[in-house]
This record gives C-alpha cells, sequence and structure tokens, in this order.
C-alpha cells in the first residue's frame, strides 16, 4: 500500500506548455539582522507536487507564508498564474492552506467548514451545497457532515482540511506539515491518500516537511533548505544519487562521508588517494566531481558498503572492528570503525551479520566505489 | 485520602471559617426580615411577615425592575465599551502600546468606588468638566442635566465595571487561535468577515462570563448610585440603606436585602441556564 506514492512520484514530466504556476522570484525575508530566507527563485510547474524540506528554521515555513500571504517580504517577487501577488492580501490570493494545527474552525460542524471557503465566495447556496457534497465524497466523509471538529479524530481532522482547502479549487495548495501531528501508521495512510488527491486533482502542490521519507515518496521534485538558502532543487531520485553538496548528502538518508582525499589516474585506472588509508579504486571513470590532482570527498551510502566474503581481497576491501549493530527488523545497520576512515555503516539484509561479527570483532568491508558521490572537499 | 494530603484540613480552615461566619450574617438578615419594626426603637418585636406585606407596593416593585434595568444597561455598555480595547491590548504589536493599556484600563481597579465616584461627580456636575466644555463650544447655553440622573448613573457604573469585563475579554481574545483566523482569511474571508465569524464567536464565552459577572457586580451597587443619583435614582441597596439607616426600620431593610440576595442569585442562576446554552450550541469549549 505505501508503494503507491513511490511508484507514480518520480515518474512526473512538466509538459512546457503546461506552463509555470508558481514564480518565486528573488523572494528573500529579513528578520531584524537575520535572515529567514535569502534571495531564493523558484519556478513550479502546473499540477507539480513540490516539497520544501529542511531542518526546523531553514526558512520552509516561511516561504510557504510568503506564498499564503501572510509574511511579507523583503524583497522579491511571487507570481500565480502569472499574476504578481507579492502585496495582495490574504484573503484575495485563491490559494488554499492546510495548517500543521489544521485550524479548524471549533465552532462551526464539519460541512460548515467545508462550505466556509464557498460563503465567503457569496456562491449560490445551491452550488456550494453540491460542492461540499463532492469534497466530502472525495474525502470520504460520508455521515461526518454535522459532527462537531473536535469529536473527529485525527486523521479525519486532516481529511476535513484538505476538504476545506481543495474545495475552493484554488490556483495552488499549500500543506505546512500536514502529516506530524498523526502517529506513524496513520501516517503512512494518509501519505497514500494526499498522493491520490494530487492525482484526482491535480493541484499544483506545495509541500512543506522536514521528514525526508515523506518528502522523497510523495515529491515531483524537492526543494532542499538550509539556513535560508535553497541547496538543491531536484527530483527524490536525483537527489538521493547525486546530492549538490555535504548537507543535501547527509540530510537525505543515511550516507558515509569518508575523509578528504585526492584524485589520482595512473595507467587509465581513476583511484581516490585517501591520507590515512590508502588508495580506493574506481571500477570505472567517475561522470561526476572527478578530475586528477583534486581534493574531493566520498559519500557513500550505507547500502552501497558490504560485509566482504570471506577471504575476498582486493583494493577496495578495508578492516575495521565492530561498532555497534542496529538491528532494525528488515535489515542491520551495523557501525565500523576503520582505521583512517573513521565511522563507517553498513546496511545488511537480515540479522546473520549481528551473531556472525559480534561488537568488538574485526569485519572487512567492501567499497562499492562506482556508487560514491564525489563532492569538493572545500564545501 | 485526608493521609494523604497533610495539610488539606489547615489549609481549608480560613475559607470554612469565613463561609461560616458569612452564613451566621445572612442568616441573622433573614431572621431580621421576619422580626416587628417598633417605631422609635432599634429593638425589634416578635415574629411577623407583615415586612414581606409592605414589600408589596409600586414603588418597591419600580426600584427593583430599575435595578434590573441598570445593571442590564451596565453589562451591555460595558461589554460594547470594553471589547475594542481588550482587542488592542492583546493584539497590539508594541509592548509599549500593551502597558500602557493595561496600566490605562487596570489601575483604576485600585482607587476606591468613592475616589471614582466623585470624580464623576466632578465631571458630570452642573459646573462640571462635561458641561464646561459644552458651554466654552457654544453648544449649549443651559447646563445640561447629567448628575442625579439615570444616565449618569450608567455612565458611573459603566466605567466602574469596564476593569473586570476588560479583564475576561482579554482572556478570551487571547485564547483565539490564530491560526484559525489565518485559515479563514486564507479561505476568502476579509478582515472584518474574519472578525464577525471567527474572532467574535470564538470569544463567546469571555463576553457571556463579563456579561455576567458585570451584571451581578452591578445589582448590588451602592456608593455610586447613592452619589450620582442622589436619592432621585434608587437602587435596591440604596433603598435598603434609606429604610435602615434614615427610617431606622431594620427588619424591613433586612427584607429588602433578602429579597435583593434572592434577585440577583435567581438572576444569575438564569443567566447561567442562557448562557451554557449558547455555548453548548456554539461548542467553543
Amino acid at each position: 500500500m505505501t508503494a503507491t506514492p513511490t511508484q507514480q512520484a518520480n515518474t512526473f514530466n512538466p509538459s512546457p506548455e503546461a506552463g509555470s504556476a508558481v514564480d518565486i522570484v528573488r523572494v528573500r525575508k529579513d528578520f531584524g539582522a537575520a535572515v529567514g530566507v535569502a534571495d531564493v527563485s523558484l519556478t513550479i510547474a502546473k499540477g507539480e507536487f513540490v516539497t520544501l524540506l529542511g531542518p526546523s528554521g531553514c526558512g520552509k515555513s516561511t516561504l510557504l507564508g510568503m506564498i499564503a500571504g501572510f509574511v511579507t517580504p523583503t524583497a522579491g517577487r511571487i507570481v500565480v498564474d502569472g499574476a504578481d501577488i507579492t502585496g495582495l492580501e490574504p484573503y484575495r490570493r485563491d490559494i488554499g492552506m492546510v495548517f500543521q494545527s489544521y485550524a479548524l474552525f471549533p465552532h462551526m460542524n464539519v460541512r460548515d467548514n467545508i462550505a466556509f471557503g464557498l460563503k465567503m465566495r457569496k456562491l449560490p447556496a445551491a452550488q456550494v451545497e453540491q460542492e461540499v457534497a463532492r469534497a466530502i465524497a472525495m474525502m470520504k466523509l460520508d455521515g461526518f457532515e454535522n459532527r462537531r471538529v473536535r469529536q473527529l479524530s485525527g486523521g479525519q481532522q486532516q481529511r476535513v482540511a484538505l476538504a476545506r482547502a481543495i474545495v475552493i479549487r484554488p490556483k495552488v495548495l499549500l500543506l505546512d506539515e500536514p502529516l506530524s501531528a498523526l502517529d506513524k501508521n496513520l501516517r503512512a495512510q494518509m501519505q497514500v491518500e494526499l498522493s491520490e488527491l494530487h492525482r484526482k486533482t491535480g493541484l499544483t502542490t506545495i509541500f512543506v516537511t522536514h521528514d525526508q521519507g515523506e518528502a522523497l515518496s510523495l515529491s515531483d521534485r524537492i526543494v532542499v533548505m538550509n539556513k535560508g538558502s535553497v541547496q538543491q532543487v531536484a527530483t527524490p531520485i536525483e537527489l538521493y544519487r547525486q546530492p549538490a553538496n555535504g548537507f543535501v548528502a547527509s540530510f537525505i538518508g543515511e550516507i558515509n562521508a569518508l575523509p578528504p582525499g585526492r584524485c589520482e589516474v595512473k595507467d587509465g585506472i581513476a583511484s581516490l588517494v585517501l591520507p590515512g588509508a590508502g588508495p580506493l579504486v574506481f571500477p570505472a571513470m567517475p561522470a561526476a566531481g572527478f578530475a586528477p590532482g583534486r581534493q574531493v570527498r566520498a559519500f557513500l551510502r550505507p547500502e552501497h558498503v558490504r560485509p566482504a566474503a570471506p577471504g575476498e581481497a582486493g583494493p577496495n576491501i578495508v578492516t575495521g572492528k565492530v561498532d555497534a549493530h542496529i538491528y532494525q527488523g528488515s535489515h542491520t545497520i551495523t557501525r565500523v570503525v576503520v582505521e583512517g576512515i573513521g565511522l563507517v555503516e553498513t546496511r545488511v539484509t537480515g540479522s546473520d551479520i549481528v551473531a556472525g561479527a559480534p561488537v568488538g570483532a574485526p569485519l572487512a568491508l567492501a567499497f562499492d566505489l562506482g556508487e560514491a558521490v564525489l563532492l569538493d572537499a572545500s564545501e | 485520602m485526608l493521609a494523604k494530603r497533610p495539610f488539606f484540613i489547615t489549609f481549608l480552615a480560613p475559607a470554612v471559617l469565613t463561609a461560616v461566619i458569612l452564613a451566621a450574617a445572612i442568616f441573622e438578615v433573614l431572621q431580621y426580615s421576619v422580626r416587628e419594626f417598633i417605631p422609635g426603637s432599634l429593638n425589634v418585636g416578635g415574629f411577623t411577615l407583615a415586612n414581606f406585606a409592605a414589600l408589596n407596593k409600586p414603588i418597591y416593585w419600580w426600584v427593583l425592575a430599575d435595578t434590573f434595568f441598570i445593571s442590564l444597561l451596565t453589562a451591555i455598555f460595558s461589554l460594547l465599551a470594553s471589547y475594542p480595547v481588550a482587542y488592542a491590548l492583546v493584539r497590539a504589536k508594541r509592548d509599549w502600546v500593551r502597558s500602557a493599556l493595561v496600566s490605562l484600563s487596570i489601575t483604576p481597579l485600585f482607587t476606591g468606588e468613592i475616589v471614582r465616584t466623585f470624580s464623576w461627580m466632578l465631571t458630570l456636575g452642573t459646573d462640571g468638566f462635561i458641561n464646561s466644555i459644552l458651554r466654552k463650544l457654544g453648544l449649549i447655553d443651559m447646563p445640561i442635566q447629567l448628575m442625579y440622573t439615570r444616565f449618569g448613573v450608567v455612565v458611573a457604573l459603566v466605567q466602574f465595571s469596564m476593569p473586570v469585563m476588560i479583564i475576561l475579554l482579554a482572556t478570551a481574545i487571547a485564547h483565539v487561535d490564530r491560526d484559525c483566523e489565518k485559515a479563514a482569511a486564507n479561505l476568502g474571508a476579509s478582515p472584518t468577515a474574519v472578525f464577525w465569524r471567527i474572532t467574535l464567536p470564538l470569544t463567546v464565552p469571555g463576553i457571556l462570563s463579563g456579561i455576567v459577572v458585570v451584571f451581578a457586580w452591578t445589582m448590588s451597587a451602592f456608593s455610586t448610585p447613592q452619589l450620582i443619583g442622589g436619592g432621585k435614582i434608587l437602587m435596591i441597596s440604596n433603598l435598603a440603606y434609606l429604610q435602615g439607616f434614615s427610617v431606622l426600620n431594620l427588619p424591613f431593610a433586612a427584607t429588602l436585602s433578602l429579597i435583593a440576595l434572592v434577585c440577583a442569585l435567581g438572576s444569575l442562576a438564569l443567566m447561567k441556564g442562557v448562557t451554557s446554552r449558547i455555548e453548548r450550541r456554539l461548542a467553543v469549549h
């Protein structure tokens, strides 16, 4: 069930004639002397699901607030559907939003909550009723129309908040960490529902989260932010496989950062010379980031480090001491301290390694260096 | 249970003592109200229901009705005057504005009722502040009568009750979830619509308790109607005072006090019923 969002998330190809739904042009927000958002530019295509991802305080919520109109940018422009909305009041923007706390109106029932935006638009009563009924059916809220919002479970409240935001047919849908208040199982289910909702409505969606798992499974593209700046904009697969810098590499998933080393080519064989641990050899000439003589850092995912087979020998096999096993059910993360390299994590399916290599025992690891990401050592 | 709370009885003792003394005093009033009045003497005679029979005169019903009317007017105008102040107090962006509003609205609580009433007499009098200003401006030739009017009494009572009303309203306004207001704006509600459809309904519990508190408080007002009403505007406590200390008819004063108490408790119970029904309908609690 949880596979659904992953399958369809990475197949998005914005067609050029669709045009852009949101253009964020050099937007900046200063809080006194501190920078909240630093000159962010971003173009979001119609129908795209874009996630703003970063640690708390990275500026992602401030950026969302500026799109919704609750935060006034210090500089820059925000264009939605070709119209500059930078100075427009929030209530004239036609942008739907789901708040982290849902912000449902406690003095109204489910139906009145959902109808609120339509009534504000002064639609005829019959049309309001029809649209609300559609939204209720779409969010599977049938039978809850007359309930007080306080009588609803977290998941139901979430669906009311979504229904209330989409019923006005907004130009853009903003989701501010809407899943963070839910427990783990419900969160997985709501991810699927969000994904389905996006497919059904085709709404341009901007999703804010600090949870990289949510970002990877839901998004067409992810905008990684840190300290107010955009670090990288890429599809989930690109982001995971080709992080642009050390921050992105370590923020998305688990990754081993090897110490800085020098690129060398000898007899057509590319290698990375680590001062404390000798050379590691690339199976083929690396495509990105490699230049003879350049100082680089190699980043390697735990799934690209494996325990060496008994008697296996070669240039990319290093031996260290087991520091800890973190058993995760389907797999085990084993931490190994390697002389000259430091702490290396390996990801092994199942639990065999826990008994096979107790803590403190030596363990040989094979690095699949062809999968390594090379970044400039100065970063 | 008591063993787990060793200071329970010790801590409760002052409250119990106060309650017992109050109950004794009320019982004494009750006891006086069924005694015979002996003209020219402070001593009272035997058991009689004559005091209650004596209540059945239009003048007394009129005073009672007027007390209700003045209390209700005071509660309503106090609400209307206090809501904007409380709103500004909670929502002010600058700290100094907030502090200024807090000191302006709350300090009157710490000046005595007599001092405040006396200030109102200076303001409302024939040569008082308001009349002098209006005359200087040439808006009136003859001073307008503000003292000894229902209007003057209500104005002073409203000012007197505003600090309490502001505190109750400010608490309610501070509890409004700002995200709800943002969500409403996001859904297309103008600032005016946000206020009428979100902020105001969510502060109804504060509005209701403010009205109830001010109403009950004003029911027992004494010095303000005494000094500003000057005997022309009588509220029930002024009538009891008149009977007790001018006519020296203590039994009848006790009867009037008892009626005032019953009316106050009765109207509180009635209002409580109404307000809890409204709150249930709004379901903001």
